[in-house]
């Protein structure tokens, strides 16, 4: 299926256009939300302050039963908000997956302006910010490729799936780099990769040891800290402004789910051997493969 | 040395040969070779040889054309007068001879002596008369007398030229009433007298001449001698200009100036000029008068503005080639003086134009001021002899004023005057005013950008992301300096000490010591680059004011702030700094991993200075690449990139308008299916209503489509072609011709090989003179490299992906029609 421009954009309105009656949806939604939730604080001041004065069972249970229907009510337009939310959620994540579909095509049609460097860092820095969010349901813990959370054993990645692969720059030395799977060789347990810089045009065939898919999902710090690296864990990360994973120290946790890490880079140049704290954002930072990969 | 400054300036002033055409093909026109190479200068680079050699040919030719003719002999100078005088036969009204054949139809050419030579006995086509009876009243005359009739032919036939040439129309008139004149005069062996509603010099008292010699007493005065002398010169200077300017037709200032009065005002000095001053300097058989002697503070005022604008561009531009110490008083004092001046003019009442202004000057200056007056008779009309004065005797300063124009346009703030411009030249194809207010207000609109293009917009301008930052103040630029005499207060030493840290940080091949050497030397200063209170990049150079350039010492971006546009941004303020401080070139040493950075910001491996101008000053470091770049003081570097995107969204938008107006759906031509090969391009229906026509490049409303049909290749358009696939990821392997030593077997298997550079040189040689020759070459270079290559490998790959990239660039600019 040719994605053209003119067919990526007409989806993308599609979507922004269902997006903007989602948001319009959700506000009185939330109002009902807003009124159930202080009827209900009202009931409970009510039954409390009778309990307290009253021990007429007849009245007691009556309200009781009332609390009950509003606890009930509130259940469901509570559930009817979050199902509008996360409507309006996927509608984002769908305008994210279009325009990268779109991206990667233009890329193999081969009829395309070699991306700029700023304009490949801007891409990077904003496929970050609208990596999406994990928004558990109750109980649930963040699944694999969460934060944190590494691939399950058999996991493989899809072509298009963004991967620090591990790639041989000279015959010295080994560069963990940005890339993106083009596809799996079952045959030979290998993937075929692209550096993400286009302007280095290589393509690699890497052994799966040699390749980490990158969270797919942001970890919200409030409910899902447990899928974020420690403080103090040594970590990949990518350097700011590079294509190039570096391993560094985790200095500060994300303080919300739109905040970067930020860690301090293994650096010789400095003098305790650690660059100056550095914001590297939640999909950006992998864990360590022992072994290789070193920064040098 | 004073008056061989001014001799120089003028010479500066002369260089440029873009006058507009009425004033170079006057002095063209005795130059029968040349008479079409004078019209195409126009278009040309004004600097380079052609421009030396026409400047120099000017007044030196008719002159030697006048020495000529007076070394013919005695009938042939008859001959040619017979032309031009009255048949004496009784009652024959003839008053000139003409040849019994007819000439070549069309060309009524009046110069005589390419024709076949006539005799005394040739009968006169007009009267019948033989030509003996033109010339009786010739035969007793003195040689003098002769030559004088014979200086005035030559002077008619070179008016006629200029006149036929003419596009002005009032400026033809005048050249028509002039060869009238003259032609009259050689009829009657009178003298020319010029009469009538004009007037006679001087036509306003004081002359511009005195007034501002005026100005230098009663301003510089108290000057010591040698600055006083300095200021003296530059008077000398701005009045010899001044005599050699070329005035702009009051048509073309009709388009600047509102007031009626004032231009009719300046078309009645226009006329003056060109009658009195202007056409006199190359045919001397006319009373030739000094502009600056005979009008006064009208002219001036009203030409003062437009001609020191051009006068400074022109000294910007020269200014390469004078030497160092000329450079400082054009640059430095010449604006400074000009200033002054300029107070004095427009002020309602300054002494410089009293009539009777008296200021005594101080004894050594009253000396100077006696020099001049004998040398030059002052305040005598005194008259221009090309001859032996061959410095002083070029008459155009061709600082004209339509050209600059025309290629300006690039700061912001003369967008709009672009669009006028643009109807200044081509009344027909006109967009009003209004509308192209419109159309800035609607690209202007931060809204404007919708649809598919704001949803995949990937190519926004390199520097776009920091310019935006700067406005909302989150990055600062500032130039900074360390000082051993002066106090420097300790933001700057901390910065200071920052950038040390960025550049220490940032190219670890230089030792720190070496850094601090030059950051913290005076001599070095250092566009800094500040965010969040401390430098995170910067540029340190070296200004050579003596050499006019700077060296760029260090030029580094902290390497988490890169890929940001930052290093563009800097680059562009250093460009406009240095142009605030006169500065119009920049050299540096560039390393392997800097060379590509200093090209994007238009640095070139070319160096356009004299190595005797840098050599010596700038350090030289082992394994890096000098690279220059050559500023253009009329653009704002840090708005380029805006100000040439609007225009192409004027452009666009102009066009889409035109489509608006013409559209309309023919029905596909039948003609071919019937066997027909080949249809002029007219023919297809519709394609005039665009606004196409033949032979002219594509107009507003035809699009590049429009040329494609045409024989003759777009160069411009192959030239992108070439370009971008040059620039294409996979173009590599094809940028230069096969090495033989890499590939030793290559050119036995290959017998036409082709590669990318070859076909630059091609192009620029001009031997596409077809696209097919074009495409035929790049396709070229892919089937050899599949030939050679195997399928599997990367150079096979790079063949088949460019050669799609190719054609859909062919496709895109309309040259691709397979």
């Amino acid at each position: 299926m040719p994605l053209t421009a003119d067919v990526a954009a007409q989806q993308v309105q599609e979507r922004l256009r269902s997006l903007h009656r989602l948001i319009y949806d959700i506000e009185p939604e939330r109002v009902r939300n807003e009124q159930c939730i202080e009827s209900i604080l009202r009931a409970e001041k009510a039954a409390e302050s009778t309990q307290s004065t009253d021990d007429s069972s007849g009245s007691s249970q009556q309200q009781i039963m009332q609390l009950k229907n509003l606890y009930k009510s509130g259940l469901t337009a509570a559930e009817q908000e979050e199902r509008l939310l996360r409507a309006a959620l996927s509608r984002i994540y769908e305008i994210r997956t279009i325009k990268n579909e779109r991206r990667i095509q233009a890329r193999h049609a081969g009829n395309k302006e070699t991306i700029g460097c700023g304009a490949l860092m801007k891409m990077l820095l904003s496929a970050a910010q609208t990596l999406p969010l994990h928004v558990g349901r109750v109980g649930e813990r963040a699944p694999a490729l969460c934060g944190a959370v590494p691939a399950d054993a058999g996991h493989v990645a899809r072509p298009g799936d963004a991967v620090a692969a591990l790639v041989r720059v000279s015959d010295k030395e080994e560069n963990w780099i940005l890339a993106e799977v083009v596809s799996w060789l079952p045959a030979q347990g290998k993937y075929e990769v692209d550096d993400i810089d286009e302007e280095q045009k290589n393509r690699h065939v890497l052994s799966k040891r040699r390749v980490v898919p990158l969270p797919l999902m942001r970890a919200d710090p409030r409910t899902d800290e447990h899928a974020l690296f420690p403080k103090g864990a040594v970590v990949m990360a990518l350097y700011p402004q590079t294509t190039c994973f570096y391993r560094a120290v985790v200095n500060r946790l994300p303080a919300s789910a739109a905040d970067p890490y930020e860690v301090l880079f293994e650096d010789s140049s400095y003098a305790d051997g650690y660059s100056p704290p550095e914001r590297v954002a939640q999909r950006y930072v992998i864990a360590i493969k022992e072994g290789k990969g070193r920064a040098t | 040395m004073s008056s061989q400054l001014v001799d120089e300036i003028a010479d500066i002033a002369m260089n440029n040969t873009e006058a507009d055409s009425s004033q170079t093909h006057s002095h063209e026109a005795t130059s029968s070779t040349n008479a079409e190479d004078a019209s195409s200068s126009n278009t040309a680079n004004p600097t380079g040889t052609e421009g030396q050699a026409s400047r120099q040919s000017n007044l030196q030719r008719i002159q030697q054309r006048k020495q000529q003719v007076y070394n013919w002999p005695h009938n042939k100078k008859l001959l040619k007068l017979a032309i031009y005088s009255a048949c004496q036969t009784p009652d024959c009204n003839c008053n000139g001879w003409k040849t019994p054949m007819p000439q070549q139809p069309g060309k009524n050419n009046p110069r005589a002596d390419n024709q076949p030579l006539a005799g005394f006995n040739d009968p006169c086509r007009n009267c019948s008369h033989i030509l003996e009876k033109h010339v009786t009243q010739l035969q007793g005359l003195q040689v003098t007398e002769i030559n004088r009739l014979l200086g005035a032919v030559v002077d008619v036939e070179n008016i006629f030229m200029s006149m036929h040439r003419e596009e002005d129309h009032n400026t033809k008139q005048v050249y028509y009433y002039l060869f009238k004149i003259l032609r009259k005069c050689i009829l009657t062996r009178s003298q020319p007298r010029i009469e009538g509603p004009l007037g006679q010099p001087p036509f306003e008292r004081p002359s511009i001449a005195k007034a501002i010699t005026n100005f230098v007493l009663y301003k510089f005065n108290s000057l010591p001698q040698r600055e006083w002398q300095t200021m003296y010169d530059l008077a000398k200077m701005f009045l010899h200009c001044f005599n050699h300017w070329n005035f702009e037709t009051p048509s073309v200032r009709k388009l600047q100036v509102s007031n009626p009065e004032d231009i009719s005002a300046y078309q009645i000095n226009y006329t003056r000029w060109l009658v009195f001053c202007h056409v006199p300097a190359f045919c001397d058989s006319l009373p030739h008068y000094e502009t600056s002697l005979v009008f006064g503070r009208t002219l001036l005022r009203a030409v003062f503005k437009s001609v020191c604008r051009q006068l400074m561009d022109k000294c910007h531009s020269e200014r390469d080639r004078m030497p160092p110490e000329k450079r400082v008083l054009v640059l430095t004092h010449f604006p400074r003086f000009l200033a002054l001046l300029e107070e004095e003019i427009f002020s309602v009442n300054s002494p410089i134009w009293d009539p009777d202004f008296k200021q005594i000057p101080p004894n050594h200056l009253q000396q100077i001021l006696d020099n001049k007056t004998t040398n030059r008779r002052g305040g005598e009309f005194e008259r221009v002899t090309t001859t032996g004065d061959s410095k002083d005797g070029f008459t155009t300063v061709t600082l004209s004023s339509g050209t600059i124009k025309q290629e300006g346009g690039k700061r912001a703030a003369e967008l709009s005057v672009g669009a006028k411009r643009r109807r200044a030249r081509s009344a027909d194809t006109d967009v009003s005013e209004r509308a192209v207010a419109e159309i800035v207000a609607t690209v202007c609109d931060p809204a404007y950008m919708c649809g598919p293009d704001a949803l995949f917009q990937m190519q926004a301008p390199r520097d776009e992301a920091a310019k935006l930052e700067e406005q909302r103040k989150l990055i600062e630029f500032h130039v900074i300096g360390n000082s051993l005499t002066g106090p420097v207060n300790k933001q700057t030493m901390l910065w200071l000490i920052g950038l040390h840290n960025v550049f220490s940080h940032q190219l670890p091949e230089m030792t720190k010591e070496y850094i601090s050497q030059l950051v913290f030397d005076p001599k070095h200063k250092t566009l800094a680059l500040i965010k969040e209170g401390r430098p995170i990049g910067g540029i340190c150079f070296r200004t050579f004011n003596s050499q006019g350039f700077s060296e760029i010492v260090f030029c580094a971006v902290t390497s988490n702030e890169q890929v940001k546009g930052y290093g563009t941004h800097l680059m562009n303020h250093l460009k406009d700094y240095h142009i605030r401080n006169n500065i119009l070139h920049f050299l540096t040493f560039a390393d392997e991993f800097a060379i590509g950075y200093f090209k994007k910001q238009g640095f070139s491996k070319d160096i356009k200075l004299p190595r005797a101008m840098y050599q010596g000053y700038i350090k030289d470091y082992e394994g890096a690449t000098l690279m220059h770049c050559e500023l253009n003081p009329r653009i704002v570097y840090t708005q380029f990139t805006a100000v040439i995107r609007t225009q192409k969204e004027i452009v666009k938008k102009l066009i889409d308008m035109r489509q608006k107006e013409v559209r309309k759906i023919y029905p596909g031509l039948t003609c071919f299916k019937e066997g027909v090969r080949s249809i002029p391009v007219e023919c297809i229906p519709g394609l005039r209503e665009t606004g196409w026509r033949a032979g002219a490049g594509p107009g507003i409303g035809a699009g590049p489509g429009a040329r494609a049909a045409d024989d003759e290749p777009d160069l411009a358009a192959l030239r992108t072609v070439l370009h971008t696939v040059k620039n294409h990821a996979a173009a590599w392997p094809f940028l230069k011709p096969v090495d033989k030593t890499d590939v030793p077997d290559y050119y036995d298997h290959i017998k036409y090989p082709m590669d990318l550079r070859t076909m630059g040189e091609r192009l620029k040689s001009r031997y596409y003179v077809s696209k097919r020759l074009f495409i035929a070459d790049m396709t070229r270079i892919f089937t050899n490299c599949r030939l050679y290559n195997s399928p599997d490998t990367d150079y096979y790959r790079c063949a088949n992906t460019l050669e799609k990239y190719f054609q859909t660039k062919m496709k895109e600019v309309g040259l691709w029609d397979k």
